[in-house]
């Protein structure tokens, strides 16, 4: 990066699985975020909106609550990694020197999501897209079935990394699910099955929500402190697909997990930082094979290692490398553009030491990762300064 | 026997002729030596021309999973259950995405699959178009 970039001011709306008019969700995650930065929205100098289902400019529209000042204003959209794309606009609008505070701004309801239509030959009647076959839990459960015969991974290994996700989110206030019980694996298991071997209570949590990340210079950042620790970002990295045998171009979710392998050593290769430095990391856990799979990928652990990871509770609060502190996609919630940055929230507010009963005591440096559609990943690692 | 066509060109061959094999539509690249699928317009890795060829109909089950939530963009339940999906792995190296027919416990990695035409919708004149599916292959 050119300059420095810090984060100095995240807001959320909670994930929630009622409806709530996008126009309030865009406006409680913004102002929110003003008011923790202590900045004026004409102090923006770069706004980034990230949604998947919303109209054309959708977001320009929900921004006029914030102020008419002229900003710039991008709409962004990669599927799942919506939110964190945004932030990595921010960041790189800051670093490259167009604006000295830029804004990254996800909202969504994954319930309202459209889907691709074909027209047939005859154009007679509107079909679905030959491209449109699979829904993305049936491509997380097939990378889980596949766990199972390689390494004879259990069940019951999926459903620990579930339920220790639900028990993250349970002191969250922006959780979409806050169980008012410790949640157990034998719980997880109990639920409907969703797609072999997941059960719902594997699977996110789709709803509604808003998220938003003010990224500013060092010198905005010192200004504006206010006797916080100042967050600095030490990496942004993204990748879209590499060809590997066997790769899968057709469907709603496709692409090989090694992308998070690549995108994470970029990562740590721009942070100056590796796994063992991490206090704490956010990934895309949409499904438990997902988180699974990448603690091998990001090299918390080797190859064929991540069930005793979670068997031995080294990715809980208080082990070793939690994951998801604060209940991740599985708890917190996925509503899609939005969600990166909900990451962000957290990861911002852990490393300020803010987050109370879910706090991971001491966190220095978080790692935040995103798929988008299996074929974006973006990785971000942020570091109290 | 009803008259099928794809759901759109250019991903399969539906024949006209009963007993004849469903085929998949593919490239191949003769830079990298690889096939892929759906059609490409060039070599993903080498950027090189591509020709069309057509896949083989039959592969080997690479893995599954059995899905009793409503199909992609309905929320509608789905009779039976569920539905099961597969990844399927042909002779030319490519792994295809697809429904599979058949219920739990019908299904085992590494077990051979057959490609059939998979009608989704019927038109007015009485076409079904057509995705495609694989079957299991039941071995003697």
């Amino acid at each position: 990066m050119n300059r420095d970039v810090y984060v100095i001011g995240v807001g959320m709306h909670r994930f929630s699985k009622d409806f709530i008019p996008k126009r309030d969700l865009y406006f409680t995650a913004g102002m929110d975020a003003l008011k923790d930065a202590g900045v004026k929205f004409r102090d923006v100098g770069a706004l980034y909106n990230g949604y998947i289902g919303g109209g054309m400019t959708e977001g320009i529209g929900f921004a006029k609550d914030l102020g008419l000042t002229g900003v710039p204003v991008t709409h962004v959209e990669n599927a799942s990694a919506t939110g964190s794309t945004a932030f990595r606009e921010a960041v790189w609008a800051v670093s490259g020197g167009q604006t000295d505070v830029a804004m990254a701004l996800g909202y969504d309801d994954m319930r309202m999501m459209g889907n691709p239509i074909a027209r047939p030959p005859s154009g007679k009647k509107r079909l679905p897209s030959m491209e449109n076959i699979m829904l993305p839990a049936g491509f997380f459960a097939m990378w889980a079935q596949r766990r199972m015969h390689e390494n004879g991974t259990t069940v019951e290994t999926f459903a620990k990394v579930a339920a220790k996700n639900w028990n993250h989110g349970r002191h969250n206030p922006m959780a979409q699910r806050r169980a008012d019980h410790v949640v157990t694996a034998e719980e997880v298991l109990a639920a409907d099955m969703v797609a072999y071997p997941h059960t719902a209570m594997m699977a996110c949590a789709s709803g509604a929500g808003a998220a938003c990340a003010i990224v500013a210079t060092g010198e905005w950042a010192k200004k504006h402190a206010n006797g916080r620790p100042m967050i600095k970002v030490l990496a942004s990295q993204a990748q879209s697909e590499h060809y590997s045998d066997g790769h899968i171009f057709m469907g709603a979710v496709v692409g090989p997990s090694y992308s998070t392998e690549i995108t994470g050593k970029l990562a740590y290769e721009e942070a100056g930082v590796g796994p063992k430095d991490l206090s704490f990391v956010h990934v895309h856990d949409a499904f438990p094979i997902e988180e699974l799979m990448y603690y091998e990928l990001l090299g918390i652990c080797g190859p064929g290692e991540g069930d005793r990871l979670i068997n031995d509770g080294d990715t809980a609060i208080g082990g070793r490398i939690p994951f998801s502190p604060d209940g991740g996609l599985i708890a917190r919630g996925h509503p899609g553009g939005p969600t990166g940055l909900a990451q962000v929230w957290d990861a911002t507010r852990q490393l300020r030491g803010e987050q109370g009963k879910f706090q991971v005591e001491g966190a220095r440096t978080g790692l935040v990762h995103m798929m988008g559609a299996g074929s974006i990943c973006v990785v971000h690692i942020l570091q109290r300064a | 026997m009803p008259k099928m066509a794809p759901l759109e060109e250019g991903y399969m061959v539906i024949p006209e002729k009963p007993g004849e094999p469903c085929q998949l539509l593919g490239s191949y690249s003769k830079a990298a030596k690889k096939s892929f699928f759906p059609i490409r317009k060039l070599c993903p890795i080498t950027s090189e021309p591509v020709e069309t060829v057509k896949l083989s109909p039959e592969g080997v089950l690479y893995s599954w999973s059995f899905i009793q939530m409503p199909k992609m963009g309905s929320r509608q339940k789905v009779e039976g259950g569920g539905y099961g999906v597969g990844q399927i792995d042909l002779p030319e190296g490519v792994r295809i995405q697809a429904p599979i027919d058949g219920k739990m416990g019908d299904w085992k990695i590494g077990m051979k699959m057959r490609l059939a035409p998979n009608p989704v919708v019927t038109d007015e004149d009485g076409t079904q178009y057509c995705g495609f599916k694989f079957i299991p292959v039941k071995e003697n």
